[in-house]
């Protein structure tokens, strides 16, 4: 440990920075907590007296019970289609030599970048009663009126899976590339064929990968508002989508408590998954 | 086993398809001289560019964004070095803890932290354009910290020590001797915040008022309510060239394998 | 050497260093005059780099003070201590040429330009790297990168010089060359260097003192010729070079200085105050070990197995006194030619055994 001038620097250094995000992250939510405790109210933000009604009203309305179903439903079928699309792709990235991994790797960053609302433009162009779809199913003769494919669950799965697979395919891969290889070697040595060694040891061993892909999935799907409203429109509306009708409507308390729902939503299925897969029992294997 | 690899193979090519099929086809769509969208378009032409920056409130946004995006990044590289300096050569639970409050925005739902930041701002009379800024710096910090942190945990420490047993204190260490070596990490991390905060949505979806509102949330609305003109194709052609040039100002700067191999 | 009234450069008063549980300094207190080559010698982990840092400052003492030149610098950060440091992995700046990285130090110190410029020159002429200011520390082999951070490290001219085990990455026949030279710069330079090593061999070369270190305490502290040939413990025996130990009897105590021990029926007067009768445990070097044969005074011995080593011939041996260890020098004379399972004897001046600590 360095002199004891350069030990209190170091807190002196962390401090402004910390006291920043306390600011401007931490504290707020906790304000937003707080104001989820409170009722309505016309003339200021929310009304003064404490009361858990928000929260006894979402849980008590058989509409909001709903549209959570509808979340779960909709956030499931992304996870599942980023799993089974982006696992082989992964798998292939992975065994990649390392300066085409690194190509790859940016490749998949690319799309990242751009921003969701983009990326959710090109779903509509394609699926929009106008859209590259309807016209090409039109021109070769198979449908008379244009297909309604937007504005349904199923848009907003395909929008997001697609959006949110290059995280899914980072994720494994890099799990993937950094396990020994002697793992698998070991096992083939025992007898097992190359299912089975995929089975038994590579998949087991991937688990790190597969659970912070998942959740990374999951907590992008949540907070994917402009792409939900894009794709799914009025009749797909997801909890996120209530939130936003809340604040417009200048239902603040309503909308924090929604948020927390929201927020709880997260952290009970990422336990979920974290429990199932228990990647912890896996860290600290591999290279 | 060859019918599986062929499967594995289709299955990539399929998925390569989806992923940028979108992009591919709004930026070409941009390029049309039609009014409606047409796919494949019959020509080329720059029309809707033209008209892009014909419309005051879509260059205002794209100025805005620009603007935000800089100062952002600039103020979440401001954080993150201190930050990043104090977790590196330090362990223990406030060390920990610490690291965790700079990586959670990468984690948290932006929504929740857009509508508590709304909130706030409303509670305390915060204006519009430094609202954004502060919340931009915090949903930027975490990509600014993980870069610079991963470039000081591969700097040699006993080029420090170096320099203070030839007399250069702390932070005269800290300009000339660790700031030259690190500065592509520092730098990388300031375009990812830029590249984050051009893009962000969800917490402008908040924070943006009339005639203060953010490039994409500028091409949402049009989006929502105006329907079909292309002039939203260019708009999000011009986002992604402005994607394209941030990357290739990294591949400049750092090199982008050497980014994806931290 | 150095004066007796003037105060030491480096002076440690029971310092103690734990890191958690572990104790890597003991209490440990020393003095380095000025103009010494001292060296700390051990095992990895006995707290020699931690004694050093402590002098530096990197590491903070738990208990007891650091001086350096009458200043007490405990407390006080490295840099604004007298001192410089050569480092194991030289830590050369990448970004910096030669010239600039010799330079570093002057700067700190805020010395004009134009004597800047002087200073760098010679320091490199010192260390036979004139020519090189403008290359880069990659453009640079490793023992030239070696040799600009010693002339980084003296340019400034330090109450004291630290060394890390600078000399660890090189190979052999650099090593030595590079052991000569900086014994030569340090003696031209009449700086006090504090040098920390495990090479046995590179501590007799180097040191005007060593200090045999072992679990945060010194065991020994003395010249090289002292350490080596009187050691104190088992220990210090048995690190700087090979050593025969050998369980012996006092059989006549006190005379004067000196007592008779019996080793398996030899006996030699050896330096010693134990009474007559107690177990000692006596430390013969292999060089010192002559072999006669059957009959003639010595330890019975049989040889078990000869190695032949180029300069010497290591014979190993089995006797009542324990296994044994001798070093034939091959002078080509006839009466060299052991073989395995003669009879012999083994016999050895008297100053050549040394009885140990318990």
């Amino acid at each position: 440990m360095p002199a004891r001038s350069l030990q209190s620097l170091g807190w002196a250094l962390a401090l402004p920075p910390v006291l920043f995000l306390l600011a401007f992250f931490v504290g707020p939510l906790l304000y937003l907590l707080y104001v989820s405790f409170h009722g309505a109210s016309t003339s200021d933000l929310y009304n003064a007296e404490l009361t858990l009604a928000n929260y006894a009203a979402i849980a008590g309305d058989p509409f909001y019970l709903r549209v959570l179903l509808r979340t779960l439903e909709t956030a499931a079928a992304i996870m599942g289609l980023c799993l089974a699309v982006g696992y082989p792709v992964a798998m292939l990235v992975a065994k990649l030599p390392r300066r085409r991994r690194e190509i790859a790797s940016i490749l998949l960053l690319l799309p990242l970048m751009v921003s969701n609302v983009v990326r959710a433009y090109g779903w509509v162009a394609i699926l929009g009663r106008r859209g590259l779809v309807n016209i090409a199913l039109g021109k070769v003769g198979l449908i008379d009126a244009p297909l309604a494919l937007l504005y349904t669950p199923a848009a907003v799965v395909l929008g997001l899976a697609t959006i949110l697979l290059p995280y899914m395919v980072i994720s494994i891969a890099n799990t993937l590339a950094s396990l020994d290889r002697r793992y698998e070697e070991a096992a083939q040595a025992l007898g097992a064929g190359p299912i089975r060694t995929f089975l038994h040891v590579t998949l087991p061993l991937s688990s790190p990968g597969v659970a912070s892909g998942l959740l990374l999935v999951f907590l992008l799907t949540l907070s994917a508002y402009v792409t939900v409203t894009l794709l799914g429109g009025p009749p797909s509306k997801l909890l996120v989508s209530l939130v936003y009708d809340n604040v417009v409507s200048f239902q603040w308390p309503r909308a924090a408590a929604l948020a927390f729902v929201l927020l709880a939503v997260a952290l009970v299925v990422s336990a979920l998954i974290l429990a199932v897969l228990r990647p912890g029992r896996v860290r600290g294997r591999g290279r | 086993m060859r019918g599986l690899a062929a499967l594995r193979t289709l299955v990539v090519v399929l998925a390569a398809l989806v992923i940028v099929a979108p992009i591919v086809i709004v930026v070409v769509t941009a390029f049309s001289p039609t009014d409606f969208f047409v796919f494949p378009p019959p020509s080329l032409s720059l029309r809707w560019f033209h008209e892009f920056f014909s419309l005051s409130e879509m260059r205002d946004a794209f100025s805005l964004s620009l603007e935000l995006a800089v100062m952002a990044s600039s103020a979440a590289v401001v954080l993150a070095i201190p930050a990043a300096l104090f977790v590196a050569r330090r362990s223990g639970p406030v060390v920990t803890a610490v690291q965790a409050l700079f990586l959670a925005p990468l984690v948290f739902p932006t929504i929740i932290l857009g509508l508590a930041l709304l909130l706030f701002y409303r509670t305390i009379h915060m204006p519009i354009l430094p609202g954004l800024l502060l919340a931009h710096s915090v949903v930027g910090a975490p990509y600014a910290f993980r870069t610079t942190l991963a470039g000081l945990q591969s700097f040699d420490p006993a080029l420090e020590e170096a320099g203070h047993s030839l007399g250069a204190g702390p932070l005269q260490t800290f300009f000339l001797v660790v700031l030259p070596l690190i500065w592509p990490s520092v730098l990388s991390g300031w375009l990812f915040a830029f590249i984050v905060s051009f893009g962000e949505l969800n917490t402008a979806l908040f924070l943006t008022g009339p005639g203060h509102t953010t490039l994409p949330i500028e091409i949402f609305s049009y989006l929502q309510f105006q329907g079909s003109q292309l002039v939203v194709a260019a708009a999000s052609a011009i986002q992604v060239a402005m994607i394209l040039i941030m990357v290739a100002a990294i591949e400049r700067a750092v090199g982008l394998r050497r980014l994806v191999r931290a | 050497m150095a004066d007796a009234a003037e105060p030491p450069d480096v002076r440690l008063a029971r310092v103690s260093k734990s890191y958690g549980t572990v104790a890597a300094v003991r209490e440990l207190s020393l003095e380095i005059p000025r103009g010494v080559f001292f060296s700390l010698l051990g095992p990895s982990g006995c707290g020699k780099t931690t004694t050093l840092r402590l002098i530096a400052g990197f590491e903070h003492p738990d208990a007891g003070e650091v001086y350096i030149r009458r200043a007490r610098v405990t407390g006080v950060p490295p840099y604004r201590r007298d001192f410089s440091m050569v480092f194991q992995s030289y830590a050369l700046f990448p970004h910096l040429t030669v010239a600039e990285n010799v330079a570093f130090g002057l700067r700190m110190r805020r010395r004009p330009k134009g004597e800047r410029g002087r200073s760098i020159s010679e320091a490199l002429a010192l260390v036979k790297l004139a020519g090189f200011e403008a290359r880069y520390p990659r453009e640079l082999s490793g023992g030239q990168q070696q040799r600009v951070a010693l002339a980084r490290a003296i340019v400034v001219r330090p109450a004291v010089l630290l060394l890390d085990e600078p000399l660890g990455a090189l190979d052999k026949l650099l090593r030595e060359e590079m052991q000569v030279e900086l014994r030569h710069l340090q003696q031209e330079l009449g700086i006090t260097a504090v040098f920390v090593t495990h090479d046995q061999e590179e501590a007799l070369t180097l040191s005007d003192q060593i200090a045999v270190m072992r679990n945060g305490v010194i065991e020994q502290l003395g010249p090289p010729r002292a350490v080596y040939e009187r050691p104190e413990t088992e220990f210090v025996a048995s690190f700087l070079g090979a050593s025969n130990l050998l369980a012996g009897r006092v059989t006549d105590g006190s005379r004067g200085s000196k007592v008779v021990v019996e080793v398996a029926g030899y006996r030699s007067s050896v330096s010693g105050t134990n009474g007559a009768g107690e177990a000692v445990r006596v430390a013969v070097r292999p060089e010192r070990l002559r072999l006669g044969l059957a009959g003639e005074p010595g330890v019975a011995a049989t040889v078990r197995e000869i190695v032949y080593r180029g300069a010497a011939t290591h014979v190993y041996l089995e006797s009542a006194g324990g296994p044994l260890l001798a070093y034939l020098q091959n002078t080509g004379g006839a009466g060299q030619s052991v073989r395995p399972g003669d009879r012999v004897t083994c016999s050895w001046e008297d100053e050549a055994a040394v009885l140990l600590r318990a």
